[in-house]
């Protein structure tokens, strides 16, 4: 780049005080100032930190005293320790989760958006355990599992039996499902309010032509709302993926990660911190990035491919907008 | 198009600068750090030899003058809370009303300490978390030689590098079991159980006359089940030496020794207790804050638990009384032995300045010496010209202490280092591994032996990867 600088200079004798004072100067300059601090923060607290930590990613280390250089060794060892890799496993039952939860989401959104008896009064709740800490919820549903405790009452005052219950957190073929259950109960509020928000944007003559032409709810859900709400249900899937590639908060404090609910996150907080193998968690955390990547171009291809969704229409305006500025030029 | 080239250079001349900016800005830091790091240790090395020798600091005497502010940073929430702590300040400040101390105290101390550490300005005291040995000079200030302060104070050889003591014991437990001495008698328990199937026996006894859960494991809690480790030295196996100058050399530590002692004896314990159906029903959902209260009431027969637990559980309720300990259920040769040792040790930042090191080490003194905090806590006396035993000792009648001997001089970091490396921790947070024991005791998954081996497995990894000599 300062080759190109040099030539430009070179062609024509470059007065810097008068550019500066010119109209493009002027531009430059508050570009420059305005940039300049969001830039610095991104760079000191975002790709500082992470470019260290790839670094780590590299070293046998704990946090304090010497470190050794190892060179891909921690990443052999995610790879091959039964408790790193095989820890993602347990993301499968929060992607089904997120499925669920999308759907439900969906549902009640749908609901929602057309005149309900109390219908604020619904959404409230619904959004309420949002709002919630999630610490606060793991604590929560701590008790709510517990033996004898609100949910075996609650299925008590529905006839069971407690003999025939199960022990939600201890029987370890359904303990993550109790969990992906409080995480769902957790995050379908937040899908739903984008959901509503989305289909509130839907024109409202839209159902009014659609009902003079006899179509049902059903249809109108199937041929107005869906289409118009695309792009957000891909934003929706995208983000529960990644999230429950990363689920952390309720696995940890609800069980601690034992008794084979420990998510790749809860893992990798362990070998950071009781064993204090930093460059092994640093490796976990790139692979972590890398999947997630990965998964995210995934879906994006997936969507491009099977289905003929709203962020096409981005790609052509973008497209379009690209001309424009080069006929400009 | 000339715009955005224009744009992209200025970007790249900013984003280059900010960098040299932030470079720079760090290599000066660091000079300056190290200076006066440099400075700092150098003016400590000349004082110590006159005014910081924490033998000749006298309270009441030395430093009457002073006028100061430290931080202590503790694991003693509850001591905060009821205001023990502010009580104690108080008395103390009777003496020296100059001298303000800041108590903080957090739950997850532990971890909360190791990384506050890392950061200089963390206060003045602390309670040592679990750093490396040879790391200890960096950041807290020696007390003294061993050899001087062992004539007056017992228990400090567990933070003791090349000969210097740089933590000085807050209390100091015998490790047994708190038991519901009720429990015992109602389901005919006459004698306190001195082997494992004795102990087992007497469980199973407890589950079939009484009401009460045999065993509670404290799973949930999660920090509660790294006192089985505990034991691992002195109560299973009668050796003072096994902690730190056996377990980090033997070839398969946690092998069936056949005579009902070690470590192998010890976790059994455990696992047979959980797969016996003789502890909680869900352990999954075991409440720690609740336990107190329910061993109080005689719900619980006992739990495996340093001696500090007993207080609290005695406080718990209005049966008090009936809350005993008794020694851990492994006879070497026909006697008991008892692992007794320091719980958390106060150490003083070696960056503070001198006079809120002489202020620390008055506090410290204070706290260790004057303010009776440990004796109320059921500690074990730490000066050594008290003998006065706690009142909860009176079980362990012909049971001998031991304390566990520091490792040999330059091979302080090992036991640490295949601890970390093979992730076992033995007797440094490695919760994990015991929980493990219960999760395949409870589900019948795995027996026993493939456990035991699976650890050996593990520990003679890390002692290769280590680099260690392996004796039989």
């Amino acid at each position: 780049m300062d080759t190109t600088k040099n030539l430009q200079q070179q062609k024509k004798p470059f007065d810097f005080m008068k550019w500066l004072k010119s109209r493009k100067g002027q531009q430059m300059v508050v570009i420059i100032t305005f940039m300049f601090v969001p830039l610095l923060l991104l760079a000191v607290f975002t790709y500082f930190p992470f470019v260290e930590m790839f670094k780590f990613s590299f070293y046998k280390m704990k946090y304090i005293g010497d470190r050794e250089y190892v060179g891909l060794d921690n990443y052999k060892q995610v790879f091959e320790r039964k408790d790193c890799f095989s820890a993602l496993k347990l993301s499968l039952y929060y992607m089904g989760g997120s499925v669920v939860q999308l759907s439900l989401a969906l549902y009640f959104a749908t609901l929602l958006s057309f005149k309900t008896k109390l219908g604020n009064f619904f959404k409230g709740t619904m959004f309420f355990p949002f709002l919630i800490n999630g610490i606060a919820i793991g604590f929560i549903f701590k008790f709510f599992y517990t033996r004898g405790f609100v949910f075996d009452t609650v299925l008590q005052w529905c006839g069971f039996n407690l003999d025939h219950l199960p022990y939600w957190l201890q029987n370890q073929s359904i303990n993550n499902i109790s969990l992906v259950g409080a995480s769902i109960w957790r995050y379908f509020g937040q899908n739903m309010v984008l959901f509503i928000g989305a289909i509130m944007s839907v024109d409202a003559q839209m159902y009014e032509a659609a009902e003079l032409d006899g179509a049902n709810k059903c249809q109108q859900f199937k041929y107005i709302i869906m289409p118009s709400i695309k792009t957000i249900i891909v934003l929706n899937m995208i983000l529960s993926i990644t999230g429950s590639l990363s689920s952390f908060e309720i696995p940890f404090v609800v069980t601690g990660g034992n008794n084979g609910t420990g998510t790749y996150f809860v893992i990798m907080n362990k070998i950071a911190h009781v064993t204090q193998k930093v460059g092994l968690a640093s490796a976990m955390a790139i692979v972590l990035l890398a999947i997630i990547l990965v998964a995210t171009l995934l879906q994006k291809l997936f969507f491009k491919y099977f289905f003929n969704d709203g962020t096409e229409d981005n790609a052509k305006v973008k497209k379009s907008r690209k001309k424009n500025l080069e006929g400009a030029n | 198009m000339k715009l955005k080239k224009l744009i992209a250079i200025g970007l790249a001349t900013v984003l280059t600068f900010s960098l040299v900016g932030c470079g720079s800005k760090d290599s000066k830091k660091d000079t300056k750090e190290t200076a006066t790091k440099t400075e700092s240790t150098k003016s400590s090395d000349d004082a110590s030899a006159s005014k910081l020798d924490y033998q000749k600091v006298v309270f009441g005497e030395t430093g009457k003058d002073l006028s100061t502010t430290i931080k202590f940073f503790s694991h003693k929430t509850d001591l905060k809370e009821n205001g023990t702590y502010d009580k104690l300040i108080a008395k103390f400040n009777e003496t020296y009303p100059n001298i303000k101390v800041e108590v903080e105290a957090t739950t997850t101390y532990a971890d909360d300490a190791l990384l506050r550490l890392t950061s200089d300005n963390w206060g003045d005291i602390m309670m040592i978390p679990a750093v490396d040995k040879n790391e200890l000079s960096k950041y807290f200030m020696p007390y003294g030689t061993y050899d001087q302060l062992s004539t007056q104070y017992n228990y400090i050889t567990n933070w003791m590098y090349k000969g210097d003591v740089y933590g000085m014991p807050s209390a100091a437990n015998a490790q047994g079991i708190v038991y519901n001495k009720k429990v015992f008698t109602d389901a005919g328990i006459t004698s306190i159980p001195k082997t494992p199937d004795e102990f087992i026996a007497a469980l199973q006894a407890i589950k079939d006359k009484t009401k009460a859960i045999p065993l509670y494991t404290n799973y949930a809690a999660g920090w509660t089940l790294g006192a089985w480790d505990a034991y691992i030295g002195g109560s299973a196996t009668g050796d003072a030496d096994f902690q730190n100058r056996v377990l980090p050399y033997q070839k398969d530590p946690f092998a069936d020794r056949k005579d009902g002692t070690g470590p192998y004896a010890l976790y059994k314990i455990l696992y047979d207790a959980v797969n016996k159906g003789l502890t909680e029903e869900d352990y999954t959902t075991t409440d720690w804050e609740g336990c107190k209260g329910m061993i109080n009431k005689g719900e619980i027969g006992c739990m495996a638990l340093g001696s500090w637990a007993v207080s609290q559980m005695q406080a718990a309720g209005d049966n008090g009384a009936d809350i005993g300990y008794m020694s851990f259920p492994i006879s070497v040769n026909g006697t008991q032995y008892a692992t007794a040792g320091p719980d958390y040790c106060y150490g003083i930042n070696a960056k503070s300045s001198d006079d809120n090191k002489l202020a620390s080490e008055l506090f410290v003194k204070f706290m260790v010496e004057q303010s009776g905090l440990a004796f109320s806590e059921g500690s074990l006396p730490i000066v050594k010209s008290d003998t006065k035993l706690p009142e909860l000792f009176s079980a362990f009648q012909g049971v001998e202490f031991v304390v566990d001997t520091p490792a040999e001089e330059g091979k302080e970091d090992i036991l640490n280092q295949v601890n970390t490396e093979s992730e076992l921790m033995i007797n440094a947070g490695g919760n994990t591994k015991v929980a493990e024991i219960i999760e395949h005791a409870a589900n019948k998954d795995e027996s026993f032996d493939d456990i035991m081996a699976d650890w050996n497995q593990k520990w003679s990894d890390a002692q290769d990867s280590v680099g260690v000599d392996v004796t039989k």
